[in-house]
């Protein structure tokens, strides 16, 4: 699988409670495990994710920290329930949600891979309701039998690693290339820049 | 023979750069893939952060100078590609002041013609300034500060040298070859330097330009050191960064210092990049590098800048070219917008090569792109197929090193040296290896 795969999030319209759509919306939050990352700065693109409410990322978004240096994260999803996107699929009964995903680079492995698994999101429904004195929130939240439901439950996502094993070659030849390419310029512009001894 | 005039030749550039950036408009809005650099999200967020009165460090991995986000502030209020009309509009100043330069140095017309034509239309800098990416300004002011060393103006050339080192720290490797460059032989007060001029003859033109690297430039550099012009430059351009720092830093704090300057020069990635050391740093990332490790891996740098300098400074913008891209090739960072930093130079180096373009020039070129494409292989292999080849990648890596410094080699082999300046007197040291 490539580093920047999408994880699709398939959500059954059974699971979403039949409430009043107007004063509702869906919130979908899917936990991030080390190793992986959502970019705020893409998930915040107008063309793609015109449809949310609002998307965020919360925990660690450094984009540039290695796996052992991070921590994690979550991405939560706001979508009016209400939306044409819950309800515009093949046949109704389900939407899909598409998360663009990042790998950060690994701890190092034997085997040359890291196994990274994503486990299902929870999905939660908030409702504003006329108070007598004010509008209140009400939370909802899927119940256990009727949680959303991913292709699988856990999506397990197989990243490169560096191997511990190249440490020592790859360091020494690193150095040795450094060396002779430096040797290499330093003689040729000795040599050819036209210097010459001269006692003035 | 080509017939068009520099004229022309910029407005045919400065119509193709628009349309590209309209064109660009339109990708980024209906296709997958966006045709505007990251980068350029990262600079107009953060100058809409600076517009709203905030810190331009709220937006994570700006790490510029507070001036590029202040450039580009009308991003938020005239149109989202000031900034990328800003970036083209530097580039066609670079195909100007290569041309400037050339003519100065009476360089025939054609000559200057196809150096303004490597520029405008190579590919790869056409595309930097439209896809949103800021090296053409740095491009265009190191430039412009060749223009007023070769015509004697020190103090311009300090401020914009003082201001470049500030917005972009790399041109700091400049400042030895400057320095040796200000000879009080051909910097006095009151007279305009001369400028040796271009001549197609081989065996004329090859003058030595600086004695024996441990004996001599040493001696003179350190004898003549405090020179009025010299004195001028490391003072001038000292104060202006200072300035620019000191200003920025009242307003922005440690977050600026850290991000726009101390970064730069600490900066290790553990992420695969063209550079050699990417995998030894990642192999070796889970534990604190020691200070041999670390001083093992500056010395081949700091070598090369030097012997480089003292060979070369006296023929300036030969020791501009060769000096960037010996720093590109062994720095621990090396991302494809380093390339322009020297491609702006090459131009100006070229009319006094003897390799031909056939087959010498074109192997060059094809090598330096081959190697290139060979490592971008295997990193769509890794990055996009998600296999294992960090190890063929690294040796990637390693041809790459290779590849340019064999190009790097034939380029000083084939150069015909000379002094940018010549001597006021008739007493001129001529002697022809």
């Amino acid at each position: 699988m490539s580093s920047h795969p999408q994880l699709r999030l398939q959500i059954g319209a059974a699971s979403i409670p039949k409430l009043p759509a107007h004063l509702c919306e869906v919130i979908v939050i899917q936990r991030l495990p080390l190793g992986v990352f959502a970019d705020p700065f893409e998930l915040q693109n107008p063309h793609k994710h015109k449809a949310f409410r609002d998307i965020a990322v919360f925990g660690d978004t450094n984009l540039e920290l290695p796996s052992f240096q991070s921590n994690r994260s979550a991405v939560e999803f706001h979508i009016d329930a209400g939306s044409n996107i819950l309800f515009m699929q093949n046949n109704g009964t389900e939407f899909n949600l598409l998360l663009p995903l990042h790998a950060r680079y690994q701890p190092l492995d034997e085997s040359g891979y890291s196994v990274v698994e994503i486990g299902e999101p929870d999905m939660l429904m908030r409702c504003s309701v006329e108070g007598k004195q004010h509008k209140q929130s009400c939370l909802f939240m899927s119940p256990p039998n009727e949680k959303a439901k991913s292709t699988s439950a856990t999506v397990a996502w197989k990243i490169p690693a560096g191997m511990k094993a190249h440490a020592g070659f790859v360091s020494v030849i690193t150095f040795v290339t450094a060396l002779l390419s430096t040797l290499s310029i330093v003689y040729a512009s000795m040599f050819w820049s036209g210097t010459k001894v001269s006692k003035t | 023979m080509i017939s068009l005039k520099p004229r022309s030749i910029l407005l045919i550039s400065a119509i193709f750069r628009v349309g590209l950036i309209l064109v660009g408009e339109w990708q980024d809005t209906h296709m997958e893939v966006r045709y505007t650099d990251v980068d350029y999200l990262v600079f107009s967020d953060a100058a809409s952060l600076m517009a709203s009165g905030q810190s331009p460090y709220k937006r994570t991995t700006y790490r510029y100078s507070p001036l590029l986000a202040f450039l580009l502030i009308p991003n938020s209020f005239i149109s989202r590609c000031w900034g990328k009309f800003l970036f083209s509009a530097s580039d066609l100043f670079v195909g100007l002041f290569i041309r400037i330069i050339l003519k100065q140095r009476k360089v025939p017309d054609d000559l200057c013609t196809y150096s303004m034509l490597i520029w405008l239309f190579n590919p790869f800098t056409f595309t930097i300034g439209t896809r949103g990416n800021c090296e053409p300004i740095v491009c265009a002011i190191i430039l412009w500060i060749i223009i007023c060393l070769i015509n004697g103006n020190v103090v311009q050339a300090a401020f914009w040298y003082g201001l470049i080192v500030h917005f972009r720290i790399y041109p700091i490797i400049y400042a030895l070859p400057i320095v040796i460059f200000l000879d009080p032989r051909f910097f006095r007060s009151g007279t305009k330097p001369l400028l040796s001029d271009w001549t197609s003859d081989p065996g004329k033109a090859r003058q030595i330009n600086s004695e024996l690297i441990d004996k001599c430039a040493v001696c003179d550099v350190w004898k003549s050191t405090f020179t009025r012009s010299r004195i001028l430059f490391g003072l001038i351009s000292g104060t202006v960064f200072l300035l620019c720092t000191g200003f920025f830093f009242h307003l922005y704090g440690w977050e600026f210092l850290h991000e726009a300057l101390l970064y730069h020069l600490t900066r290790t990635d553990a992420r695969h990049n063209f550079s050699i050391y990417f995998y030894h740093i990642y192999l070796n990332y889970e534990r604190e590098l020691s200070v041999l490790e670390k001083l093992v891996s500056f010395l081949p740098q700091f070598i090369v800048q030097l012997v480089l300098i003292l060979c070369f400074a006296k023929d300036l913008v030969f020791c501009f070219f060769v000096q960037t891209v010996a720093f590109v090739a062994f720095n621990k960072v090396i991302t494809a917008q380093y390339f322009v930093w020297f491609f702006c130079v090459l131009p100006l180096i070229l009319p006094w090569s003897n390799m031909k373009l056939k087959w010498k020039g074109l192997c060059c070129i094809l090598l330096w792109m081959g190697a290139q494409t060979h490592w971008l292989l295997w990193g769509y292999l890794l990055e996009f197929k998600g296999k294992n080849v960090f190890l063929q990648l690294w040796m990637a890596s390693l041809l790459f090193l290779a590849a340019n410094t064999f190009i790097l080699i034939v380029l000083i082999r084939h150069h015909n040296y000379g002094p940018v300046f010549r001597q006021h007197t008739d007493l001129k040291t001529t002697k022809t290896t």
